[in-house]
């Protein structure tokens, strides 16, 4: 491609990029992070690590967002709610299968192949049962009455986890060994590898139902233009319904794999990880399912390396901040999708 | 038509009720009076608020619902929202403008919150009402000098008399607790944490305080917000830093299970410290494995250590209520309640033959109130209306039980 | 209600008349006012004297809750003319309430040890909020629908963060203290001075307007209703309001019809914030204190809500989903536990031995479902009503296809809001035809004041 076009068409991210490195020349070292990385890197690589970990998760739930807003430009308010759902489903499953951490491994492991698939079921059928009796009524009511309708649904789902497990966080029994499998170059550990396990083959397994499957071209023939869609033949109904389902199913797997990862449940995850993967799935830009993976493990690292340089408490002013800036400077988010260009 | 029923109705309802309220007072009584609580009934807290329900609506049973011939009528106010979940400033508001223009209110139990209070303590200042708090910590509720410069002068707007009194121990006493406990362990340095909120960020400033002035070496201090999913990069880096012990001032509420995990992971022998706001059973749930060898300070007795009178009502309570119905809070209100029922009845045995005066005579018995013995020791009112009591229980988690281990502060 | 069947005094059918015709609105709102005006000044006798009972059976609302209803409605009303005028989604109003709140906490309160009067605060308030509103504006608004939402949800999560971290700044390198508390961090800040008039009468030398004294709050927050009512008529009926419809209806072509879009979207952005910096003021003082975590993201939900559960754009909606919603939260709710609690816990005492259900049917008190209970009531409204309570007549019309789809909602595609597809007719799960045939057919939203320019 010719350079000098190029430049042309990006005159506004090359001088962000211009103003970015220039900040950080000048006051790279009073930034934290930017010290932090530069003079310690093994152990800023540990801190990235740990952030790309939990940042799976968030993108497992930011699919979810990131699939129906696609589909039906709703903003699923309820799907962290479903995800939340989902460790308490966990929780469940591990008490009614009696494991405690001196369980053996192989029961552990056996007793997840039942738990993470029942979890899954379950909140895909929650998920598409929201959808039918929440969404579809609402079908062409202006869209701002479905967002209504789905933050009822998003309060009654956290009245529901409220009362199963309680109001304060419930503790799952460590089943996952924290030992380290390697330390350089960063600590990697079984718990890592399990998530590592689940997250990527959904991720993949995903990509691959929506782009090469005959229910996955419906998906995006839907996406694209409903109507069109419909007059070619597809059931427009079955495959928003399908979008749930896969939809909720993600959110309860990523339940099952917070639940263990973290060791805890509780009714408030709902809103803190839905408000996180809700950002990442506009970071990536909405509706594309590669952008809201990469929005979710990038938000992980940002949340990680501002926890360890310099305070949690910015948290959100970090978060908020740095997607401002990328929103004003892209505004269809890092990766954006063309479907989701159409006003 | 629709509308005349309900017009009809509501006439029917004013004759019952009016009914009702007329034919309450007789049968030789002295007459019915109220008294309210206010705390958030949902949400997070509605664990904590729900023993403390319990311990108030326990204590007035206790006196078959009537204090020397006066029938007190209880009622349970929540100060939160189903939408927010938590307390909110027009609740407050309201409840305590509502509470002022009772004529036939004595007492106030409340508030949880300490920011509630703030708003709360003026309002009923005025109408001369005292105010009683199982759970408020903030210092500048009632001490000179350890809020903000003009506190707590402004709570009594116009000069109107002190009428807020609490049976809990401010942060600025259990924060300082908590230092030299960690000290007496034989900690050189720490980490301190808090949740960002008043109760938390008080406390943990405090021991950062005392912890220096103690000659501990305080690594750092950190904030954890509860709405944070997890704190393994804090931990990590909490484990550069290398401290002897860490303490957290916050509640369970606010993800300390998740947080005491991930410490515990990051730094498997780290000592850790907390405030009463973890001292709770839904804590050591929360918690886990993680919890084990916890130490926590407490403000008063804890309900293992009671003797006489306060191990009946311990034994009794939790026949009724369930073996691990007896947490801080349900302590903090059952002491709250009891004070109350207390300063009611010397108010009425001097005299008060009317609602106001009674009212009055609660308030002057309050303040008055020296060597209460109740659950929790042996204590009185200062002339902040703090509690005269500086003793500090200190417990360990140990098989996820809580264990008194020593006495603090004395 | 009551109140106002003996009023009307004659049937229903007259009723609705009277509802249909502008005139007969003008006169029931003036009827509304006064029964308020009576309500406030005889509640607290009535409550404790002639009406005990009915106060004690009915959850009628008490005189603070009627406060946090006006002042909400006024907070609805600013939001709306951001979302329901311009059709820009915003998920952050809260951010600008902040600026209101501690522009006052800042201005008249102990904080920083300065007192200006209220009525002066409330202007500079006012300004702050408008400023806020149209510098977060205006790097954001080339974003579209769901983006704009996002960013606005960030600005109203980042500003109580703020408030809450920023008490001890180092401003030694410009010579300042080196610790200043310039927000009073997490404890709030108090006492707000409330607002005073020196006017001597019944209530002692002057008078205050604050909690101590919820029936002259009560009058001050009416009229100052009334009065950011009648603003929003004229607003929407101005060259400006047509301005901000057209733009919500389709951007490009407004665009074309000369309407100069940044700087309308701007003034709607400004304009709206400018309310919630009123409220923040009003509330700061009413309350008499500040807290960072009053604010938070369920405060710019509840607000969404009212808006859209009323009926977007339409003021008199947008009133009533205030009022609704607020009321159902600070009364009704409450209300219901006291008198649902016992009878289903009695019942789980006696009902057969079902695990779990039994225990949970025993212990059973309202308020631990009192979200669910809040959830379920937004999903039938806007299941039953998705056009609102009072839409205005162009959304009715679209979405009971009695016109053309002229009207696209933002947010919507054109095409989905245009796709009436066939097949989904077909199928038969549109039924909110006949849910509101009965209503009245103004085309006018407004009550009486403000004709259509």
């Amino acid at each position: 491609m010719n350079i000098a076009a190029w430049f042309a068409k990006n005159t506004r991210a090359v001088i962000a990029l211009v103003v970015v490195v220039a900040v950080l020349a000048v006051f790279g070292k009073s930034i934290p992070i930017w010290s932090g990385c530069t003079a310690a890197l093994d152990r800023c690589a540990d801190i990235v690590a740990i952030g790309v970990f939990q940042g799976m998760i968030v993108a497992l739930v930011a699919l979810g967002y990131t699939l129906v807003y696609g589909i039906l430009q709703l903003i699923n308010f309820a799907n962290g709610s479903v995800f939340m759902l989902g460790s308490v489903g966990a929780l469940f499953g591990v008490e009614i299968f009696g494991l405690t951490k001196d369980t053996p491994a192989t029961t552990v492991i056996l007793a997840f192949a039942v738990i993470l698939p029942v979890t899954m079921l379950l909140t895909a059928g929650l998920n598409a049962g929201i959808e039918r009796v929440a969404y579809r009524p609402l079908r062409r009511a202006p869209t701002l009455a479905t967002l209504i309708s789905a933050i009822g649904m998003d309060f009654i789902l956290q009245n529901v986890g409220q009362v199963l497990i309680g109001p304060s966080p419930v503790s799952l029994p460590s089943l996952l060994p924290t030992t380290n499998i390697i330390t350089e170059p960063f600590v990697i550990k079984v718990s890592h590898v399990f998530v590592t396990a689940i997250t990527v083959p959904l991720l993949i397994g995903l990509m691959w139902f929506v782009q090469a499957t005959r229910q996955g071209k419906a998906m995006r023939a839907t996406a694209q233009d409903r109507e069109a869609a419909g007059l070619m033949g597809i059931d427009v109904n079955r495959t928003i319904s399908l979008t749930f389902l896969l939809a909720g199913a993600l959110a309860g797997g990523a339940g099952v794999i917070v639940a263990l990862y973290n060791g805890s449940a509780w009714w408030q995850y709902g809103f803190s990880y839905g408000l996180l993967a809700f950002t990442a799935a506009v970071f990536g830009g909405i509706g594309n399912l590669l952008g809201a993976a990469v929005g979710g493990i990038f938000l992980g690292v940002l949340i990680s390396l501002n926890a360890f340089y310099v305070d949690p408490r910015w948290q959100d002013v970090v978060v908020f901040g740095i997607l401002v800036v990328v929103l004003v400077f892209r505004p269809t988010g890092l990766f954006a999708a063309k479907q989701s260009e159409r006003a | 038509m629709k509308l005349t029923k309900v017009g009809a109705l509501a006439a029917v309802a004013v004759l019952a009720f009016s009914a009702c309220g007329t034919s309450g007072g007789g049968g030789g009584d002295k007459g019915t009076v109220q008294i309210w609580s206010e705390l958030p009934r949902q949400g997070s807290s509605k664990g904590q608020t729900d023993t403390i329900v319990n311990a108030i609506k326990y204590a007035l049973d206790a006196r078959g619902g009537k204090v020397d011939g006066w029938t007190i009528k209880y009622t349970d106010q929540d100060d939160s929202t189903a939408e927010a979940g938590k307390w909110t400033q027009e609740r407050a508001t309201a409840l305590a403008t509502e509470a002022a223009s009772t004529t036939d209110l004595v007492a106030y139990i409340g508030t949880f919150n300490s920011g509630a209070a703030k708003i709360v303590i003026p309002v009923l200042c005025g109408a001369g009402i005292a105010m009683v708090s199982p759970a408020n910590t903030y210092p500048g509720l009632t001490k000179p000098g350890k809020g903000t410069a003009d506190e707590p002068g402004i709570y009594y707007p116009g000069g109107c008399a002190h009428n807020y009194f609490r049976v809990v121990p401010a942060d600025d006493l259990q924060g300082d607790v908590g230092a030299l406990w960690a000290k007496d362990l034989g900690a050189t340095t720490v980490y301190v944490l808090d949740d960002t909120e008043i109760y938390g960020k008080g406390v943990a400033d405090v021991f950062d305080a005392s912890a220096t002035a103690a000659g501990l070496t305080v690594l750092g201090h950190d904030q954890a917000p509860g709405k944070s999913t997890d704190f393994k990069a804090l931990a990590a880096k909490i484990a550069d830093a290398g401290p002897d012990l860490v303490y957290y001032g916050g509640i369970t509420q606010n993800n300390a299970g998740q947080l005491w995990k991930d410490l515990r992971e990051a730094m498997p022998d780290i000592m850790l410290m907390g405030p009463d706001g973890i001292y709770e059973d839904a804590f050591i749930e929360a918690a886990g494995d993680a919890a084990e060898g916890t130490y926590l300070t407490f403000g008063g007795q804890t309900a293992d250590q009671y003797t006489g009178d306060a191990a009946k009502w311990r034994d009794e309570f939790r026949t009724k209520y369930g073996p691990d119905s007896i947490e801080v809070y349900t302590i903090y209100g059952y002491e709250a309640a009891n004070v109350v029922l207390a300063a009611i009845e010397t108010a009425s045995k001097a005299g008060a033959k009317d609602a106001a005066a009674l009212r009055a005579g609660t308030l002057a018995a309050l303040t008055a109130t020296k060597d209460f013995k109740g659950v929790l020791g042996t204590w009185s009112f200062d002339a902040n209306g703090d509690t005269s009591n500086k003793v500090f229980s200190g417990s360990v988690i140990k098989s996820g039980k809580f264990e008194f281990d020593t006495v603090l502060g004395q | 209600m009551t109140a106002m069947t003996a009023a009307g005094g004659g049937p229903i059918a007259r009723f609705r008349g009277t509802l249909a015709d502008r005139n007969g609105q003008f006169r029931i709102v003036l009827v509304l006012i006064f029964v308020t005006i009576l309500y406030g000044a005889t509640y607290n006798d009535l409550r404790q004297g002639a009406l005990r009972g009915l106060f004690e059976a009915l959850p009628l609302p008490s005189v603070n809750v009627l406060i946090v209803m006006f002042y909400y409605a006024i907070l609805a009303l600013g939001l709306n003319i951001v979302v329901g005028f311009a059709g820009l989604l915003d998920l952050g109003y809260v951010a600008f309430y902040v600026f209101g709140a501690y522009t006052t906490a800042f201005l008249a309160s102990p904080l920083h040890d300065i007192h200006i009067p209220w009525w002066f605060v409330v202007i500079a308030a006012v300004g702050v909020a408008a400023l806020a509103g149209v510098l977060l504006g205006a790097p954001t608004l080339r974003l579209r629908g769901d983006y704009l939402a996002i960013v606005t949800l960030g600005f109203g999560e980042i500003m109580p963060v703020l408030a809450r971290n920023l008490d001890d700044l180092d401003l030694s390198f410009i010579g300042g203290p080196e610790h200043f508390n310039l927000t009073g961090g997490n404890i709030g800040v108090n006492p707000i001075d409330p607002p005073i008039l020196p006017i001597p009468g019944p209530w002692g030398d002057s008078l205050v307007f604050s909690n101590g004294n919820p029936v002259a709050s009560l009058y001050l927050i009416l009229g100052i209703l009334l009065l950011v009512f009648v603003v929003c008529v004229r607003l929407r009926d101005s060259r400006l309001g047509r301005a901000w419809m057209a733009i919500r209806e389709d951007e490009t072509a407004a665009a074309s019809m000369g309407i100069d879009t940044v700087s309308t979207k701007l003034l709607a952005f400004g304009l709206g914030a400018s309310f919630s910096g009123f409220t923040g003021a009003f509330f700061g003082a009413y309350s008499t204190a500040i807290f960072p975590e009053s604010f938070n993201f369920a405060v710019s939900i509840s607000i969404l809500i009212m808006i859209i559960l009323g009926g977007m754009g339409s003021l008199r909606g947008v009133v009533l989903g205030a009022f609704m919603i607020r009321y159902v939260n600070d009364s009704l709710l409450p209300y219901l536990g006291r008198f649902v609690d016992d009878p289903i816990q009695s019942f789980g005492a006696v009902m057969p031995e079902i695990p779990i259900l039994k225990e949970r049917v025993e212990a059973f008190t309202l308020t631990s479902y009192n979200y669910l209970l809040y959830g379920l009531i937004l999903v039938v409204m806007m299941i039953k009503r998705p056009e609102g309570l009072l839409p205005v007549a162009a959304r009715k019309a679209e979405l009971h296809g009695e016109g053309v789809a002229a009207e696209a909602t933002f947010g919507t595609s054109v095409e989905v809001a245009e796709a009436a597809t066939e097949f989904e007719a077909k199928a038969g799960h549109l039924k909110i035809h006949e849910t509101s045939a009965d209503d009245a057919p103004g085309t006018d939203d407004a009550p009486g004041t403000g004709g259509r320019a």
